[in-house]
């Protein structure tokens, strides 16, 4: 479903030019769930802007399912993510003045579906929050907000899921139930699942997980060895 | 395209009930109400204005001609709906009681005047009653002069040419009888069927035949369009309210300028406030803009979804600003309807037009810059907040919207003086303003060291925002310079205009007092408790070369009392004063004025500007004049500038008294007598038979009437710009609270007091309110010297008090509008703080 080629990631700074991703390549199959886990500035939110298609590789090349992001246009890379990407971020990212219901209704009325409100409305029960359609973002709790995204990201039953932190703004409570939710839509539409991470225990509920350190990536659970713990994880790492 | 327009359409009503799109909507609303206000006012005000002026010409338009015109023209304008009628003006000698005077013979046909009234009384220099009656046949009516002159009586007869009159009334006021102070020769009015009998009008008589027109102005316009092919520039003189430059007619046309000024200013704020508005909008859009790109949506459906909600906020606030325009303009009128009429019955279209032009234009524009910015957000700001518009151009920003104004001032005015006036001294203040502003910023680094305290903060903040700081700066300073131009610009019009007719101006005027008579008539008028004025030395004299180079123009207009001296009707005969000192109101252009220097002859003689201007007389010309059988000869040494709108003899030649040392005088004064104390004439001129008075009363109380209904007016139009000016202020204020919401919200968090963040915020809206201020007053210095010297012909001046008021008055404003707004956010608990963050 991902394929990525020496993907590298170069910005400019004052201080001349500063290489925040190495060369990378691994792919991920379609279905699977990967977690990408680092510090604080290790540059795995700069890997998903790259796999996602929201930022352009310096160097090296990305394929999703099968088209060349590496190759496209924004406006192209548009397109292809309105088809088959979907999105959950740390801070929600709704749009603030449209209602829960007509913010998950949101990708689908991009992607010109006719029945948005329908699905909007179907999703929005799913995710136990039928009652709360008419409420703005700021009427409703954090964990509300992020099932509210959650609703948004599934709508069009995309083939990939991007999550950036989905709990990070989240307490216990709030983080079991959409962690739950998350993977259970994701098992449900068979949806590959790209998430990065802080959390060691989301991290190890994926198949796979990744880890990033000053920008460059090691594998810490290969592609067969799914369903390792977070303890395996950093035996595997200090190894 | 329909999801776009759905989706638009959904985000506008959600941020209309949410009260988000208030600020830009408010903007919106309040450039198309100001103008709307402004202008519909303005154009209602001067209309009633034009009408009234149109009294002293006793018409809307005017033809003059030295013959009759073609029958045709009066029958075409009567075919359009217009009112015409005619009069005939005739230099004639009139005699009675066995004297003969020159007299201003008026034939007035049925319906004169269409404009204005005429005034008469039973006797002379008594208070005229107005009267819809012309004089019958056989019948004349005359000023009181005449009676003076000819020491004739009501029920005499006069004869003019071959023709018996008698005189049935005293003629007191004529609509169009000008404003020169000396009137020239008594008046006389007869009907116009009378006029043939006198056979006056023959070949070689001086007679001129003037056309009355009134009626609709655009009516006015397509007759004239249809004239003006026909019309002989030699022979015929086309005249319109306008074209008057009689002190009415240029106060009038000052306050239009001024109106027009105020109208300008009005669109500059609302454009300002706009931009505030449209910058705010675009920011606070930027995270919807990165969900929906990264959400899949192309460019081009992000443009159409903000271009549908601009078009959405455009149409809603031309709607509710034109019913706010309506409104206020409404309360205006009735609020000075006893002092000025103005008709809200006719309906004009313009003003509407232009107000609804002006919010499309200031919403298309100013919107521009922003919401290009808008589409350039990166879907990446998802993950990264910090990261902001990928296009950032000051240089197209201050272009575009700076290019905006320009062309708004210039179409809206149709001046593109004015437009420049204004436009240049903007660029100027801005430029200044951004190097204030990093100014600032080195300065705040200095002083904001040290503990954090609210001084610290407000300099940390100041600092911090530069550049959005820039952008308030300079809304703030070009808000506060207009005001402050308006203002100004009102209070030195209105007292200029009072200047020339302060209390006491005198409203009588005798000539032809001899020598022997001055001192007699100074005690006796004394005795009476009057005052009278300078007394002036006049000698009759022929003007008759220039360079030994005869002259065949007709040079003075003193001689005449029609309304249209531009172009003939001027006499040869020239009143020449002496003096060694040079009159009030008069300024010397060119050379130098009399120094003693000039020892013998040829001696000097100082020459009014426009009339050497019209001979071609220079600096050095030899100018011959014919005293009775005496010829003299003098040089032109100085230039004068005359102001004409001053009530006081004013002379086209001033010689050197040397020269005039053997020639036996008469004199002119002047003296101030209250209307209500009009009966005393006839004592103060008992002893007097054969000095001439000349009673202009009546046109200094009309002039004073208008002037005050302008004065009032223009106050109006100031107070109307004044809150519209304040409203922007408010929204300013509004706006950057918004952006100081975060912060707020943070330090509050943080445990900060109240009290430290009310004084941050204060100082710091202090501080930029001082600096808006004082480069507001700078601004307005320039604006003013030039629009003053450019635009409204009067002297420019320095206005060293508003240096210190500026700057105080945009502290205390600034700053009580932003603890005013600061208040309303820390009445919220942080909790809401933080909610109404995200």
């Amino acid at each position: 479903m991902i394929e990525t080629k020496h993907i590298s990631k170069t910005v400019n700074t004052s201080e001349g030019q500063l290489q925040i991703l190495q060369p990378i390549s691994f792919n991920v199959k379609a279905g699977e769930s990967v977690a990408i886990v680092g510090a604080s500035g290790s540059g795995k939110s700069t890997l998903l802007s790259l796999l996602a298609g929201l930022d352009q590789v310096s160097e090296g090349e990305i394929y999703l399912d099968g088209a060349g992001l590496h190759s496209m246009d924004e406006e192209q890379r548009a397109r292809l993510r309105g088809e088959k990407v979907g999105f959950i971020f740390q801070s929600f990212m709704l749009v603030q003045s449209l209602t829960a219901l007509e913010n998950i209704m949101l990708p689908a009325e991009i992607a010109g579906l006719d029945n948005a409100k329908q699905l909007g409305q179907q999703i929005l029960e799913q995710v136990g929050l039928g009652h709360r359609g008419t409420h703005y973002p700021n009427q409703l709790s954090g964990g509300e907000q992020q099932r509210v995204a959650i609703a948004r990201a599934f709508i069009t039953k995309p083939k990939i899921l991007f999550a950036d932190e989905p709990t990070g703004n989240l307490d216990a409570a709030n983080s079991d139930k959409v962690e739950k939710l998350l993977f259970e839509l994701n098992r449900e539409s068979d949806t590959t699942l790209v998430l990065v991470t802080h959390d060691p225990e989301l991290a190890s509920k994926c198949q796979r997980q990744l880890h990033m350190h000053a920008g460059e990536l090691t594998e810490i659970t290969s592609e067969e060895s799914t369903g390792a713990s977070a303890n395996d994880a950093q035996q595997q790492q200090a190894s | 395209m329909n999801n776009a327009f759905n989706l638009a359409w959904r985000l506008f009503k959600h941020e209309a009930k949410r009260g988000e799109l208030t600020i830009i909507l408010f903007a919106i609303v309040l450039s198309v109400a100001s103008v709307l206000s402004l202008s519909l006012f303005s154009e209602r005000l001067q209309s009633a204005l034009t009408d009234q002026t149109a009294e002293f010409i006793a018409a809307d338009r005017l033809l003059d001609a030295d013959k009759p015109v073609d029958p045709q023209w009066i029958s075409k304008a009567t075919e359009m709906g217009l009112n015409t009628t005619k009069q005939v003006y005739a230099r004639s000698m009139a005699f009675g009681n066995q004297q003969m005077t020159l007299t201003n013979l008026r034939a007035a046909d049925q319906g004169y005047p269409l404009k204005g009234e005429l005034k008469t009384s039973l006797q002379p220099f008594g208070l005229g009653q107005v009267t819809e009656e012309l004089p019958a046949a056989g019948e004349a009516w005359a000023e009181s002069r005449l009676f003076q002159a000819l020491g004739v009586k009501l029920g005499d007869s006069i004869e003019v040419g071959d023709s018996e009159f008698t005189l049935t009334r005293v003629l007191t006021e004529v609509p169009d009888s000008g404003f020169s102070v000396f009137g020239g020769n008594p008046k006389v009015l007869i009907g116009y069927g009378d006029l043939e009998a006198t056979n006056i009008t023959g070949p070689g008589s001086r007679v001129s035949y003037t056309y009355f027109f009134t009626g609709e102005s655009s009516v006015l316009d397509d007759y004239y369009a249809w004239l003006e092919p026909q019309l002989d520039r030699e022979l015929h003189f086309w005249m319109s309210v306008e074209d008057d430059d009689s002190p009415i007619g240029r106060s009038v046309g000052r306050a239009e300028q001024y109106f027009l000024l105020a109208s300008l200013l009005a669109i500059v704020l609302a454009a300002v406030s706009i931009a505030v508005a449209a910058q705010r909008y675009s920011q606070r859009h930027y995270d919807p803009v990165a969900i929906m790109k990264t959400l899949g949506a192309s460019k081009s459906m992000v443009q159409r979804v903000y271009l549908y909600q601009i078009s959405f906020i455009t149409l809603l606030g031309i709607v509710l600003g034109a019913i706010a325009g309506l409104i206020i303009q409404q309360i205006v009128v009735s609020a000075i309807a006893d002092k000025v009429a103005v008709s809200l019955d006719v309906w004009h279209w313009r003003p509407l037009f232009i107000a609804v032009f002006t919010g499309v234009i200031c919403a298309v524009l100013f919107s521009l810059y922003p919401l290009l910015k808008l589409f350039s957000v990166p879907p990446l700001r998802v993950l990264r907040r910090d990261l902001g518009a990928g296009m950032s151009s000051r240089i197209v920003q201050f272009g575009a919207t700076g290019s905006a104004i320009l062309l708004l001032m210039w179409a809206y005015s149709q001046n593109i003086k004015i437009s420049l006036i204004l436009f240049v001294s903007g660029i100027v203040l801005v430029c200044a303003l951004l190097a204030i502003t990093y100014g600032l910023i080195a300065l705040g680094r200095k002083l904001g060291q040290g503990k954090m305290g609210a001084w610290q903060l407000a300099w940390a903040r100041i600092k911090r925002r530069a550049m959005g700081n820039s952008v308030q700066l300079i809304s703030f300073s070009v808000t506060i310079m207009l005001l402050l131009v308006v203002l100004v610009m009102r209070n030195d019009m209105v007292s200029q205009w009072r200047d020339q007719l302060p209390q006491g101006t005198p409203n009588y005027f005798l000539s032809n007092i001899t020598e022997s008579q001055r001192p007699g008539l100074q005690d006796h008028f004394a005795q009476n408790g009057v005052e009278t004025d300078v007394f002036y030395p006049v000698v009759r004299a022929r003007f008759v070369a220039i360079n030994d180079e005869k002259i065949r123009t007709e040079v003075t207009k003193e001689d005449d009392d029609k309304p249209s001296q531009g172009r003939n009707g001027l006499g040869r005969e020239a009143n020449l004063t002496w003096s060694n000192t040079l009159q009030n109101g008069n300024r010397i252009v060119a050379g130098k004025w009399f120094d003693g220097s000039t020892t013998k002859e040829p001696f000097g003689v100082s020459v009014e500007e426009r009339i050497a201007d019209r001979l071609n007389i220079k600096l050095d010309d030899i100018l011959t004049f014919n005293i009775g059988s005496e010829v003299i000869n003098v040089k032109v040494t100085s230039l004068r500038e005359v102001n004409w709108q001053t009530m006081q003899p004013n002379f086209f030649f001033v010689l050197q008294p040397e020269v005039m040392g053997s020639f036996l005088p008469t004199y002119i004064t002047s003296f101030n007598l209250p209307s209500d104390q009009k009966a005393k004439i006839s004592t103060l001129m008992r002893p007097y038979a054969s000095i001439t008075l000349f009673d202009v009363d009546a046109r200094i109380n009309q002039l004073r009437a208008i002037v005050d209904q302008v004065s009032l007016a223009v106050e109006f139009i100031l107070i109307l710009v004044l809150v519209a000016g304040s409203l922007v202020l408010i929204a300013q204020v509004q706006a950057s609270m918004d952006e100081r919401q975060q912060e707020l919200a943070i330090l509050r968090t943080l445990g900060a007091k109240g009290s430290l963040i009310r004084a941050s915020v204060v100082y710091e809206f202090v501080i930029i309110g001082v600096v808006a201020g004082a480069m507001a007053a700078l601004a307005n210095e320039l604006t003013l010297y030039l629009l003053q010297t450019q635009i409204f012909q009067m002297e420019g001046s320095l206005h060293y008090a508003y240096w210190i008021i500026a700057p105080v008055v945009g502290a205390l404003v600034v700053g009580i509008l932003g603890a005013a707004g600061c208040w309303r956010l820390l009445t919220l608990n942080t909790s809401q703080l933080l909610r109404k963050m995200v």
